[in-house]
């Protein structure tokens, strides 16, 4: 046979061709699977000690009431109706899903507005800017409530000179009708740079070359945006809003502290958490609490899930 | 007048690299030029400068008579095929097609016609409703076309837009690209790196090497006389064999053997007594049978047989010689050249095409007939050719 | 890549370097077409925004200078006499009517935040290696019940918690804290993310074939390339206790225990109620100090916290 070297042909490779649900794993398989079992063992027991077990303890407490006289016993669902039926509670549900539903959409149409600015370059200094939208990230919320508490305050903020010098006499940021918008203003000024980040993130992973052929076609700069990469960070967007609810529904500092600055507005049931607060740790009622707190996450978890579809059908409409 | 003239077009980035450095080139209307080189050779950077997605530092570049240094990219008329086709990913094939023509407010049902005809002219009728993610790499290869030719543009761009393909589907699409190309009629630059692509599609190829030009000419000008070394060695595949050869009276001295040159006597002439560099190409190596087989009078070249490459009908037969191989042992790698990938231990230092009924082994010393007449020669100092003679 | 060695002359080449090379890949902003002026008007909605966020931080600055009836009586953003800073910063050290000592605080939130933050990067990082490049039965079940972790709303675990740890003597213990902190879903999340963009499996095959041994490979190989990552799970995970206020609020009725957020809290309740003696200056100076350096630590790892990895899981 002549000594030739073929050129190398598409090799063929055989590969045992056993079907996938009845392959049984090879020790080298099994062996790699205990390794990653006891990598990730570690986190799974923390997490279930800390959140897995108290949820269902909690659940499991929602289950039952404690009375002065005669202890604890299984009252089954008679706390949840007794939530359910709460006029309070579902105030506080009103309110918060009022703030998010102001709040989300107003903070993330201010932070693409700027994240588009930054991304496009059509801004000076856009790296100093971009640091500063980021400082109230690193703020706890309790400073800034503190903090905002002083600029807003009815008696002594600036804010409320600032309003008396343009002709609102009496202005009161924190009185009843204001607390919201104020705690509104207060959300935007914590949250927008962090969603800011996300979003210009967000837009510069767009390709180049997609914009440069839109250019090509002489694109407009407001159908670029609208057009090509608002849809292209659709994904960024449905999931800073579902961050963005989850945190809204849980509103409870802000309230909380500006209370000490206005008193008789933040009632002890304003917000679902405030309520569950005040019902389980203050007035020591903790299977009522822990009710309040299961329907709580219910809530949470349907309005989240349903903000994703919603947005994502409504964006899919071009 | 020509469609595009280029003069002195240079490139300087901020960062100081300079991509491009004084290219004077012109496509004529109509006219299909290729830009080819190796990677950072300066012909992406041309293309961009000439639809204006890139500054130019210094020189002009001119559609007809106007000067567009200044002019927008989007008043250009320039429509460009991406090499990542860089499709509207959230839009359909239609739209996408469409896109453009949105833009220039034309009106819905003759831009529904327009965008019908030129997916019919791309075979995209069946995709229209496709969105790019669900499409095959040459599918989105034409939708990338179908959108620069729906806007019936004077100037027409291409990047690299078949480098992404399949060795098969590349040859197929090159004849589609010639193909729409001449429907459409439109000046049209084409860069690649891959020059049997150049050869096959080119009316004129431009051959790049670190932002400088090296010929421009047609294909048969550039496999027949390149001007230097890179040309030669760029050109043609396997690539061209390169010696340091001596230059006698009427002999070439290539190692212990020597070449009667026969009418390369006088073009060498100038460089009797000294050094030359030597080009052959494999395809101009003649078998004549075993060892010893060398008549007189006849330049042939004896050499030992390191490995055989049996293609079907030809082979690619690997050699040494005891000459000095010369040139830039550039691996035109990116040419997809197979030869590139040489089998380790062999020590060869030539290559000759010969029809593959012959058989030659490993281990064979054989004869080879060379062609004295085809040979090429370059200056060992500055690598340009030595002029041939005409015809 | 350790910053220390390079000269400060290098440095700060490379950084103009880079600076011009991301200038280079941007696409220049003539080509957008703009009107002439848009740019400024662009730039002034910038800075009134910027304004905007940096009021109440200069509000702070500017006011912890002050005493207690300055702080209502003089206007807001300039400074008056007398100026009281030091003085003000004494009295963070003392014991203020019981309610505790902000030093005090401090250290804890220190304590709490730097052992939660590095306990919980040292889980994720583990945790999110094994789900990202083995294979194993439930991996999926495991993670998605993780990823449903983000769902729940910090009450439903925070109060529940609150009561087991009545059963078990942790009420006003630092592991009460400290093991909470140390559970953040979104670490693991990211650190499963970066795992899967940054680790190709080949070099852990590879590595497998020559023998070595998945806890050389994790530590030798996967660690190494996981550090930006990491670093900003650090980051998040710090600054998530740092911030934290509900959970110890819940679980420490010792003031001696407080981090720093409930203390202030505290302050702030007594501030409103009673007119306290002086505790304005201390809740300004205070948060001042709070945010000092959670601002150093972002800037100090800000190589690190590009925000592509938090896109990196938003994009998911």
């Amino acid at each position: 046979m002549s000594e030739t070297a073929l050129r190398p042909a598409a090799r063929v490779v055989t590969r045992p061709s056993t079907p996938r649900k009845r392959r049984r794993r090879s020790a080298y398989a099994r062996r790699q699977g205990r390794a990653g079992l006891a990598f990730v063992t570690p986190f799974m027991i923390i997490f279930t000690l800390i959140m897995i077990a108290p949820l269902g303890y909690a659940v499991y407490q929602s289950l039952y009431t404690t009375k002065l006289i005669g202890g604890t016993s299984f009252s089954g669902f008679a706390n949840y109706s007794a939530v359910l039926q709460s006029g309070d509670f579902w105030g506080g549900v009103i309110r918060v899903i009022i703030f998010g539903g102001i709040q989300i959409p107003v903070m993330l149409a201010i932070a693409f507005f700027f994240a588009t600015i930054f991304d496009l370059g059509v801004a000076r200094w856009g790296p100093l800017f971009r640091a500063i939208y980021f400082i109230p990230f690193a703020v706890p919320i309790v400073v800034s409530s503190v903090m905002w508490g002083f600029l807003l305050d009815p008696a002594y903020g600036p804010f409320n000179h600032l309003m008396n010098a343009v002709g609102f006499h009496n202005f009161n940021w924190l009185s009843g009708n204001l607390m919201i918008p104020s705690i509104i203003i207060i959300a935007i000024w914590e949250w927008t740079g962090y969603n800011c980040i996300i979003l210009y993130t967000a837009l510069k992973s767009v390709p180049r070359d997609v914009i440069e052929a839109a250019i090509l076609d002489d694109t407009p700069l407001w159908r670029i945006i609208v057009r090509i990469k608002l849809p292209m960070v659709r994904p960024a967007i449905i999931m800073l809003v579902f961050i963005n609810t989850i945190g809204a529904m849980q509103l409870f500092i802000e309230p909380t502290i500006l209370n000490n600055y206005q008193a008789g507005v933040v009632t002890n049931t304003w917000t679902p958490v405030i309520d569950i607060y005040s019902t389980a740790i203050s007035n020591g009622q903790y299977q009522l609490g822990a009710a309040m707190a299961v329907v709580l996450a219910v809530i949470v978890v349907a309005i989240s899930v349903a903000s994703l579809g919603f947005r994502g059908r409504r964006r899919g409409q071009q | 007048m020509s469609a595009i003239s280029m003069e002195k077009l240079s490139k300087v980035y901020s960062s100081g690299v300079s991509a491009l450095a004084g290219l004077d080139l012109e496509v004529r209307d109509g006219e299909f030029v290729v830009l080819v080189g190796p990677s950072g050779c300066g012909k992406t950077t041309t293309l961009r400068m000439v639809a204006g997605l890139e500054s130019i530092t210094s020189g002009t570049v001119r559609f007809g008579d106007l000067v567009v240094n200044d002019v927008s990219p989007r008043q250009r008329d320039v429509a460009m095929v991406f090499q990542n086709y860089a499709l509207y990913p959230h839009l359909t094939v239609a739209e996408n097609i469409g896109f453009a023509l949105i833009n220039k407010k034309v009106p819905k049902p003759d831009r529904e016609r327009r965008v019908r005809s030129a997916a019919a002219a791309l075979g995209l009728i069946d995709l229209l409703g496709r969105k790019p993610g669900q499409l095959s790499g040459g599918q989105r290869q034409r939708v990338a076309m179908g959108r620069a030719i729906v806007r019936e543009p004077s100037v027409f761009l291409m990047d690299e837009p078949l480098s992404n393909l399949d060795a098969k589907l590349r040859v197929r699409m090159r004849s589609e690209v010639l193909r729409v190309h001449k429907a459409i009629g439109a000046a049209t630059l084409y860069v690649t790196h891959d020059q049997v692509e150049a050869m096959t599609m080119g009316d004129r190829v431009a051959v790049l090497h670190d932002g400088e030009l090296q010929q421009y000419a047609t294909p048969r000008e550039l496999y027949d006389r390149p001007a230097n070394l890179f040309v030669a060695e760029f050109i043609g595949s396997p690539e061209m064999n390169l010696y340091e050869a001596t230059v006698t009276d009427d002999e070439l001295l290539l190692g212990s053997q020597r070449l009667s040159l026969g009418p390369a006597r006088t073009l060498l002439a100038p460089y009797r007594g000294r050094t030359v560099i030597a080009g052959i190409r494999p395809e101009h190596l003649e078998l004549v049978g075993g060892a010893g087989a060398g008549q007189a009078g006849m330049a042939t070249l004896v050499a030992d047989v390191r490995v055989v490459e049996e293609l079907g009908d030809e082979a690619h037969v690997f050699f040494a010689i005891d000459a000095t191989a010369a040139g830039a042992s550039m691996l035109v790698a990116a040419a997809g050249d197979a030869e590139a990938g040489m089998l380790a231990g062999a020590t060869h230092n030539g290559v000759a095409q010969i029809n593959s009924r012959s058989a030659v082994r490993r281990g064979q010393q054989v004869t080879f007939r060379v062609d004295t007449g085809r040979m090429h020669f370059f200056d060992p100092d500055t690598s340009v050719a030595v002029p041939q003679m005409p015809g | 890549m350790s910053g220390a060695s390079i000269s400060a002359e290098t440095r700060r080449e490379r950084r103009r370097r880079e600076r011009l090379a991301e200038r280079d890949a941007a696409i220049p902003v003539e080509l957008y077409g703009l009107k002439r002026g848009t740019v400024t008007a662009l730039t002034t909605c910038c800075v009134l925004f910027a304004l905007f966020t940096l009021a109440p931080v200069a509000w702070v600055i500017i006011n912890s200078t002050k005493t207690q009836s300055n702080i209502f009586g003089s206007f807001g953003f300039w400074f008056a006499s007398p100026f009281e800073f030091f003085h003000t910063f004494a009295n963070l050290f003392r014991d203020i009517d019981g309610d505790g000592t902000y030093a005090n605080w401090f250290l804890n939130t220190v304590l709490y935040s730097l052992s939660g933050g590095i306990g919980a990067t040292v889980l994720a990082v583990l945790g999110g290696y094994g789900f990202a490049r083995f294979e194993f039965r439930g991996s999926k079940v495991f993670f998605a019940i993780i990823i449903a972790g983000l769902l729940v709303p910090i009450t439903l675990v925070a109060v529940p918690l609150y009561l087991a740890y009545a059963k078990v003597h942790l009420i006003n213990s630092v592991w009460g804290m400290i093991l909470p902190s140390m559970v953040v879903p979104v670490g693991l999340y990211l650190m499963r993310t970066y795992v899967e963009l940054s680790i190709p499996r080949e070099l852990i095959d590879a590595a497998r074939i020559d023998g070595a041994s998945e806890l050389r490979i994790f530590l030798r190989i996967a660690l190494p390339l996981m550090v930006p990552g990491l670093m900003t799970v650090l980051l998040l995970s710090v600054a998530g206790t740092w911030n934290n206020y509900i959970l110890p609020l819940i679980i420490f009725s010792n003031n001696q225990l407080f981090p720093v957020t409930v203390g202030m809290g505290l302050w702030s309740q007594h501030a409103g109620n009673s007119g306290d003696a002086n505790l304005y200056p201390l809740l300004v100076l205070g948060g001042l100090v709070t945010i000092v350096p959670m601002i150093a630590l972002f800037a100090l790892l800000q190589r690190y916290w590009r925000g592509g990895l938090l896109l990196g899981s938003v994009a998911n």
